[in-house]
């Protein structure tokens, strides 16, 4: 019994998002019924995703294997559970079930009537799905396949908003992402037509025998793959779609696609990068300096721009380009500090981004205000939440105590060993930028006299949501154990692929 | 241990309280923060008393990788005992000095939230502790900045903060590369980097340790956040911006000299030759720009920016002497320049006058407040009887033991500009004529008054009996040589 | 000068694809109408497709079907005909959920013109 359990775990993490979907519209009446499907759905996740980790600890690297319809593994497709794959789905599920608790009895003024709300509900599942199956896929085409899961959903979630302003940041993101997607496609055309596989740990091997043959094929795989995967991941300046969507979409649904979506395109990048092109190819080819370069620009101009906005969702957004700076940095210093420090930042923005734009959203829906510069004093109106907004300021800033800084310290680590001189002084100046613009907001919340006294914290389930992501972000900062353990053994994972 | 625990958390727990106190009179908020204050002064005495008897107080733990430690020594208890005591004056100073002001509780929350913290700089044991604490001081000590909530106030918060953090992230390099080099952190044992051979790794380091503690030591051209941050209460410019916060970078400077580099080691970078001369140099600029402002506070916070850079000049002597002299120095400046901001906040309360040039006759009105302002204006020349005599009696000795006897010059130079700098505004308070007599504001001075006489008398009992002190100089100097 | 001429017409689908690719490309980011940005997707997709099929073909190759008269022919790869008929249906969901987007801008703003859209938005802010 518990043999068919763990062997079928990689597998039912994924399906089971995904079946509960299709069933969902079926209920679209009752939507009592809807929510808590939901929420028992991505329970049960938080469980499954907690048993593989605890799994994948305990087996010391050997990874639980799937095959798809029982066909072994060059011609079946595999699902691997190792520790990267356990690493993202707990951050997978344990980011979604607190975003989910915020949308209960709270999504009908953002979207609509109970239909429409079960349609949002349809399309978080299917996000959730994707994105748990980024995490254990390891076939190529099966990456696109979810890449265009998640971005269907992504899209669709944006468009949730009945604001035509939402219709069209849905429209640009999709055409911008299916640009995306088919470079992505092309990425692993290439790929499959010099390597003959599909199957990562296959074409990995066929790429080490063969690359010097194929040198041309080899560059413009890795600069289509680059390219798509920057667009999806909102790489600065591949960027200019995401503020539009992340700030007209509603605030779970903010919260999410900064939070996780982002994440997910990031973890195929890492896989495809690391598992098929392998660090000896990644340096061979100079991908590491165009990754990092790339990573330190988008964080001054992510930053930058951010301090610029007004709009509070906006600031949000432009800060996510920002963060994601910081995993392309980390991505091109290839050492096993850097890519820890990379994949625990991934985590550690997940949770603190949602948290923020869960806040963000509670605000807004308590006082209709969306420009920080009308917020003075909601701090006192509205304490949990903007408690919750606080710690995860903090934690985005890399005070000490929150989870941000452990990734910052491994990061700058990581990149003092490979080196680099200006990198670890981009990430300290991206944390000061990091503080102009979260620091005013508190500043707003907080300090400055209040004329408005509307506003008062949300209901209860989204104030365990709040708390919930808070206490996350303190717990990662304070005692990161086991998360830290799994990230440094899914580095060492990647980087041991010659 | 639990000495240090419990000293540690009283002024935590006493902030705490006052934050979550149901609205109540400000009676009892003063009974709390005085006895969290009092628990925090007499637990750190405790935890000195035990350290300096030679006992070892460890608390350390890793988590995520990274090793945290609390472990007092010498250094740390001098300044933990410099900061708690005078936490004490200043509480009691608040009470007179905020009777009546708005934000009262938010005022005494990070009051006390900034004496924990304080005293975690103070009892780190590891670099990572105190960046922790460092950082954390910054954030606690904004809300006291920007009290007043003026305009100017913010403006102040801002730049405050903008300074503090970007010093914080050059010390999170520095440590990043030290802990690259050694892959240890902890002051515990010698110095860290000993056994590593100089490298423009280390120069590097050395560079980035002293400009990002050197933001909070306010060492010029860093130090323009001081001045601007003088709109705060003046119990707060004189606790934390005479004393704790800028002596927080002061003492993570004398940290990365002596307990990161060694002596030794520091004397073979190249680097290490420019930094008295930095030293130097903020010292002059500092009191020379202090002479020319007009406004009170503003000239106590450059001449703030000059007395910094004594001690510093002295841990840079890397002589026993320099060392001692800091030492001194550390201790004998702060109750001298918590009692001068004492004195002009009882002035600016009393009168209404902020600046120098409406002083005269002041002191007719206020004669104990002047005679306290008068004593340390003393104390700031390095006159005999005070306990900066004694200080600068060191700073020089260990200057001219190093070989840099221009240094020592350099200190006479600075304690003639001080002469001018606060003596002749003493002078014409009692001597000269008032100008528009300000009627008394009926307020009862009593609870800033004596604080104020008291760490003048206690100026001038250090300076009398230097002994008092000697036991935890020594302690230090034996620490490090 | 005649290898390269011989490298071009043995892989014209290639560089069919290519040049499908290009003409996608250049449609969706030139074109301010939201129909021809779909269509640049489209072609975008299709060349896409075309490199992947081509890949898999051997010219005068058998039918992938297990012939028992003659075990040993050569095969056409079937592999990468089955993934683009997955690529095609994402393709048109993609296709199907923009024209449904379309239509909704089309609704509240009257016009398919993205820079009008644009324009307009501006105005209401």
């Amino acid at each position: 019994m518990t043999a068919t359990i763990i062997s079928n775990l990689p597998v039912f993490v994924v399906i089971a998002p995904l079946f509960v979907a299709f069933v969902l519209s079926t209920f679209a009446r009752r939507i009592r019924l809807v929510e808590s499907l939901v929420i028992a759905v991505l329970a049960l996740g938080v469980l499954g995703a907690g048993y593989l980790a605890s799994l994948v600890l305990m087996q010391n690297g050997i990874p639980i294997t799937y095959s798809m319809g029982g066909w072994p593994a060059p011609w079946g497709i595999e699902l691997v559970a190792g520790s990267l794959s356990a690493f993202f789905l707990l951050l997978v599920s344990g980011v979604s079930l607190p975003v989910a608790l915020f949308t209960v009895a709270n999504m009908t003024h953002e979207v609509g009537g109970s239909v429409r709300t079960t349609r949002f509900y349809v399309l978080y599942l299917l996000l959730a799905g994707a994105l748990a199956g980024m995490a254990v896929t390891n076939d190529l085409f099966n990456v696109f396949v979810l890449v265009e899961v998640a971005t269907l959903s992504c899209c669709g979630l944006v468009s949730a908003c009945k604001h035509p302003r939402a219709a069209e940041a849905a429209f640009n993101y999709l055409i911008l992402a299916t640009l995306g997607s088919a470079l992505i496609l092309g990425g692993i055309g290439f790929l499959y037509i010099i390597t003959g596989h599909l199957n990562m740990g296959f074409a990995s091997m066929e790429l080490c025998r063969i690359w010097q043959d194929y040198p041309h094929v080899v560059w413009i795989a890795g600069g289509f793959l680059l390219v798509g995967f920057g667009v999806k991941s909102a790489l600065f300046p591949l960027h200019v779609w995401l503020p539009d969507a992340h700030s007209t979409a509603p605030s779970p649904a903010s919260a999410i696609l900064s939070g996780l979506a982002v994440k997910g395109y990031m973890i195929c990048f890492i896989k495809v990068l690391y598992n098929v092109f392998g660090a000896t190819l990644i340096q061979e080819f100079a991908l590491d300096r165009i990754l990092s370069l790339l990573g330190m620009v988008a964080i001054i101009a992510g930053s930058l721009f951010a301090v610029a906005q007004d709009e509070l969702k906006r600031r949000l957004a432009f800060s996510t380009v920002a963060q994601v700076g910081y995993v392309f940095l980390g991505l091109g210093q290839v050492n096993v500090c850097s890519l820890t420090g990379t994949l625990f930042h991934i985590a550690s923005h997940a949770v603190i981004k949602s948290g923020l734009f869960l806040a963000a959203g509670a605000i807004i829906a308590a006082t209709g205000k969306t420009r920080i510069s009308e917020m003075a004093g909601i701090g006192g109106r509205m304490p949990i939440t903007m408690a919750a907004f606080t710690i995860g300021s903090l934690g985005m800033v890399g005070i000490p105590l929150f989870s941000g800084f452990i990734g910052k310290w491994h990061l700058l680590s990581g990149s003092l060993t490979a080196g680099s001189t200006l990198a670890p002084l981009v990430i300290v100046i991206g944390s000061v930028l990091a503080a102009a613009y979260l620091f005013p907001i508190i500043r707003t919340a907080y300090f400055e006299q209040a004329q408005a006294t509307d506003g008062q914290d949300p209901g209860a389930p989204q104030r365990i949501a709040l708390i919930l992501l808070a206490a996350g972000v303190v717990i990662l900062g304070v005692a990161p154990g086991p998360f830290l353990e799994l990230a440094s053994r899914a580095a060492v994972e990647l980087l041991a692929i010659k | 241990m639990i000495d240090l625990v419990l000293a540690l958390l009283s002024g935590a727990v006493g902030g705490l309280i006052i934050a979550f106190m149901p609205q109540c009179g400000s009676r009892l908020r003063n009974v709390v923060a005085l006895s969290s204050s009092a628990a925090g002064a007499i637990f750190s005495w405790r935890v000195a008393g035990a350290v300096l008897a030679g006992r070892t107080i460890r608390i350390a733990g890793t988590n995520g990788g990274l090793a945290w430690s609390l472990h007092p020594d010498p250094l740390g208890v001098v300044f933990a005992l410099i900061a708690s005591t005078l936490w004490l004056f200043a509480a009691v100073y608040s009470f007179g000095y905020m009777a009546g002001e708005e934000r009262q509780r938010t005022y005494y929350t990070y009051f006390l939230l900034a004496l924990s913290v304080t005293l975690g700089v103070a009892f780190s044991g590891n670099l990572v502790s105190l960046y922790l604490f460092y950082e954390l001081l910054t954030l606690v000590t904004y809300p006291l900045v920007i009290h007043e909530r003026t305009e100017e106030a913010m403006k102040a918060g801002t730049k405050y903060i903008v300074y503090s953090l970007s010093g914080a992230g050059a010390i999170l390099i520095a440590i990043v590369i030290t802990y690259s080099l050694t892959g240890n952190l902890d002051f515990g044992g010698g110095a860290l980097l000993a056994d590593v051979s100089p490298g423009p790794g280390l120069g590097w380091a050395l560079a980035l340790f002293v400009a990002g503690f050197g933001v909070k030591a306010a060492v010029i051209p860093l130090h323009r956040w001081l001045p601007q941050a003088m709109v705060a209460p003046t119990p707060i410019s004189a606790l934390l911006h005479a004393v704790a916060v800028v002596y927080s970078g002061v003492y993570g400077i004398l940290r990365v000299v002596y307990s990161v580099f060694g002596h030794e080691l520091i004397g073979q970078l190249g680097f290490s030759h420019i930094l008295p001369w930095i030293a130097a140099f903020t010292i002059l600029v500092g009191v020379i720009i202090a002479t020319q402002q007009d406004v009170l506070k503003r000239r106590l916070a450059y001449h703030t920016i000059s007395q910094l850079s004594y001690i510093l000049l002295g841990a840079f002597t890397l002589h026993p002497w320099g060392l001692a002299g800091a030492i001194l120095h550390m201790i004998s400046y702060s109750t001298l320049k918590v009692t001068l901001f004492f004195g002009a906040g009882i002035i600016a309360k009393q009168t209404g006058k902020v600046n120098v040039s409406e002083m005269s006759g002041v002191g007719r009105q206020l004669p104990g407040t002047l005679t306290a302002f008068g004593i340390a204006s003393l104390g700031m020349i390095g006159m005999m009887p005070l306990n900066t005599f004694w200080s600068k009696y060191y700073l020089m000795k260990g200057s001219v033991a190093w070989g840099k006897s221009p240094l020592a010059l350099v200190l006479i130079v600075s304690g003639i500009i001080n002469a001018f700098c606060f003596i002749p505004t003493v002078v014409t308070a009692f001597t000269g004529e008032m100008r528009q007599p300000v009627a008394n504001k009926e307020r009862d001075a009593r609870l800033m008054l004596v604080p104020t006489l008291l760490l003048a008398g206690i100026a001038l009992l250090i300076g009398l009996c230097p002994g008092l002190v000697w036991p935890g100089v020594d302690a230090v100097i034996n620490r490090f040589f | 000068m005649k290898t390269l001429l011989d490298k071009l017409i043995i892989n014209y689908p290639y560089f069919a694809a290519v040049i499908l690719f290009l003409i996608g490309a250049f449609t969706v980011l030139t074109r301010s109408n939201l129909f021809k940005k779909l269509i640049g997707i489209n072609i975008m997709e299709s060349a896409i497709f075309l490199m992947f099929i081509a890949a898999g073909n051997i010219r005068g190759g058998a039918v992938p079907i297990l012939c028992q008269s003659n075990p040993e022919a050569l095969y056409i790869n079937p592999v990468p005909s089955a993934l683009m008929l997955t690529g095609i249906v994402v393709s048109v969901s993609v296709t199907a959920f923009a024209l449904a987007l379309i239509i909704r801008l089309y609704q509240s703003y009257g016009t398919t013109d993205a820079r009008r859209i644009a324009e307009m938005k501006r105005e209401v802010t």
